[in-house]
């Protein structure tokens, strides 16, 4: 398994309208124009409503814009078929969410595994690597746990290597640590940024922490649906 | 909070898979019972036939409706490959033996020569040979119709009934048409046979068998004002070698028959084993119809509490498609989860079914545990049974499937 490698992200004039047309409509993206070129560290940061969450699922491809274009390495996939976009999102995107989303049902080590079922990994390979992955984030001796036996940070901890099973090129992550203890958010945090920065990937940080976002090298700030400030370091 | 609250929605879910896979046992468990039984009677009845010992049987309609019965015994015994002609005479009397109270019985009168060769092995096995009831052929005391030779009043009692009214041979037994003793005949009783040991078979516990003509002028068969009667209720033609199994030559022995008595039916077993076969396929259809709207309730359950799994999974069912697990694999899973409670429901409707039959065979009453233990479980009609509901239960889980693939991965997360 070879990995996918990370693209060069494009948004071109990118709009999301929930309810479009109807006195309920909800303006969550208005004209993004975005370049996050492969490999860098962006953190976006923004009051809540300020359309965060909906920006990472455009980009990851869990929501079709409204209008404008998606772009990875100038090819246009925001509008492609759902199941197109699942295969992308299978093999290119590792999602890292604030609630940990992992499945109730299955233990930490199938968790892990889920993604390269899907992808049709030889039984062997995605044992060893979820093995190796879990070893990573440091929960090899509790692989057979189920989520609910898992801490918090624990929990977090298997959302990662989850993540990083396929070997994506993105790395999205909402509020990773919304839901963990200040220790438990550093260490997460450390794992995330060392993953990222191991494996070359793009990663889009979702935060309104400025202290979390301060780690990205890029800033990206955004107000009402829009995005109004963009800050590299140097 | 969230998981105790989880733990209860699944707790809900895992309740009503259990009353699904109950809803299905059920409507399974229905048609196993109906069509192990129906098809175990029918075959009993069908195997009854094809083992009896005469082919052909002649009939009319209303009581004792044969006519000039000995005369037509002749007629056909001079046919070609007719080997026996039994007609036979049943008529409901009242015995007494050793007691003045009258015990109702079954009195069947017949030609003891030729009733014996129209008797199937097993049925035949049950009788001495040859049968002990005087004149073989019946024709002294019936004298040409005239009734006016000697009588030979001997009787053959069935074993129930010997043990029952504490009679053996030697004894003797009055035989009357009403309740009342002095219009009774005295019969000898020269010995007894056995009756087989199902309820259902063709001859009764408690049945006399006496001399034709004996029977006749007891119960006021042999004349009438328009003078011989010389009633029968049906006659059986037993064909002789290979003509038993020849289809087109015991049709045409069965044309011949019929040319001769045009008012009389005249019916081949074969026929009549058809016609069973014809009325069990349409009693099986109409067990499967109504087991089929038990089954329907059941998969209507099934494809509710699929949806209702999918409502309550639909956070699971966001992250799979988040993860971009293709659409084939959630549909794939509700279908093998509709097909796991539909398989165990129908896995345990046969084996209620399988179970209801034997209970019923060991603990209810005697007709029904008759019927019971003829029940007959066909493994391919039983496979058939497993693979209908397991096909419908993919259809059940269509709704479901629909609603999990318009899961709004977005909302789902949320």
């Amino acid at each position: 398994m070879s990995g996918s490698r990370s693209p060069h992200l494009e948004l071109r004039q990118v709009e999301r309208f929930y309810h479009a047309g109807r006195p309920e409509e909800v303006r969550a993206l208005r004209g993004i124009d975005l370049d996050i070129p492969p490999g860098e560290f962006v953190s976006v940061e923004g009051p809540s409503g300020c359309g965060k969450t909906t920006l990472l699922n455009v980009v990851g491809l869990l929501d079709s814009p409204t209008a404008g274009e998606v772009r990875w390495d100038g090819r246009p996939v925001g509008q492609r078929t759902d199941r197109e976009r699942a295969r992308m999102r299978l093999q290119g995107v590792g999602f890292i969410f604030q609630r940990f989303y992992l499945l109730p049902t299955l233990t930490a080590r199938e968790n892990v595994e889920l993604p390269m079922r899907a992808l049709s990994v030889p039984r062997a390979e995605r044992s060893r690597r979820a093995a190796e992955l879990l070893d990573e984030v440091g929960l090899s001796s509790r692989a057979d746990a189920f989520p609910h036996q898992l801490s918090g940070g624990e929990e977090q901890r298997v959302a990662v290597a989850r993540a990083l099973a396929n070997r994506p090129g993105i790395l999205l992550a909402d509020e990773p640590t919304g839901e963990l203890d200040s220790a438990n958010a550093e260490a997460a945090l450390d794992l995330i940024e060392r993953v990222r920065r191991d494996r070359d990937a793009t990663l889009i940080l979702v935060t309104h922490n400025p202290d979390v976002a301060r780690r990205a090298r890029r800033h990206l700030a955004m107000r009402d649906g829009r995005i109004s400030a963009d800050q590299r370091e140097a | 909070m969230k998981r105790s609250r989880r733990g209860a929605a699944l707790r809900h879910v895992r309740l009503q898979q259990v009353l699904a896979i109950a809803a299905i046992a059920t409507a399974v468990a229905l048609p196993v019972v109906l069509l192990s039984v129906g098809g175990g009677v029918s075959a009993h009845e069908l195997s009854n036939l094809q083992n009896a010992g005469y082919q052909i049987v002649l009939s009319a309609a209303g009581d004792h409706g044969i006519l000039a019965a000995h005369n037509l015994t002749h007629r056909l015994l001079a046919l070609a490959s007719v080997a026996a002609v039994s007609p036979v005479l049943s008529v409901s009397l009242d015995a007494y033996g050793n007691s003045s109270t009258p015990t109702p019985v079954l009195a069947e009168g017949v030609i003891p020569g030729e009733f014996l060769a129209t008797l199937g092995p097993a049925e035949a096995g049950l009788f001495p040979s040859p049968l002990p009831l005087g004149d073989p052929s019946d024709s002294i005391h019936f004298e040409n119709g005239s009734y006016t030779g000697p009588a030979i009043d001997d009787v053959l009692v069935s074993s129930p009934f010997a043990q029952a009214n504490r009679v053996a041979a030697g004894a003797s037994l009055v035989l009357s048409p009403a309740a009342n003793r002095s219009l009774g005949v005295r019969f000898n009783v020269t010995g007894t046979f056995g009756v087989p040991p199902t309820a259902l078979g063709p001859t009764g516990a408690f049945a006399v068998l006496v001399p034709l003509s004996d029977l006749q002028v007891l119960s006021g068969l042999a004349t009438g004002s328009h003078g011989v009667t010389d009633a029968a209720d049906s006659v059986e033609v037993a064909v002789s070698g290979s003509v038993t199994t020849n289809p087109t030559a015991l049709e045409s022995i069965r044309n011949e028959i019929q040319s001769l008595y045009p008012f009389y039916g005249v019916t081949s077993l074969e026929q009549e084993a058809q016609q069973l076969q014809s009325a069990s396929s349409v009693l099986t259809g109409f067990y499967l119809a109504l087991s089929s709207v038990g089954l329907a309730v059941g998969l209507l359950f099934l494809a509710l509490v699929q949806v209702r799994r999918v409502e309550s999974d639909r956070r699971s069912i966001g992250i799979r498609r988040a993860l971009g697990l293709p659409a084939t694999w959630i549909a794939g899973g509700l279908m093998a989860d509709g097909l796991v409670v539909a398989g165990a429901g129908a896995l345990a409707g046969v084996v209620g079914g399988y179970l209801l039959v034997e209970g019923l065979a060991k603990w209810s009453s005697a007709a029904v545990q008759e019927a019971a233990r003829l029940a007959v479980f066909v493994p391919v009609t039983l496979s058939l049974l497993v693979l209908a509901v397991l096909a419908l239960s993919v259809l059940a889980s269509v709704a479901a499937v629909r609603a999990a693939l318009r899961v709004e991965i977005t909302e789902a997360l949320r």
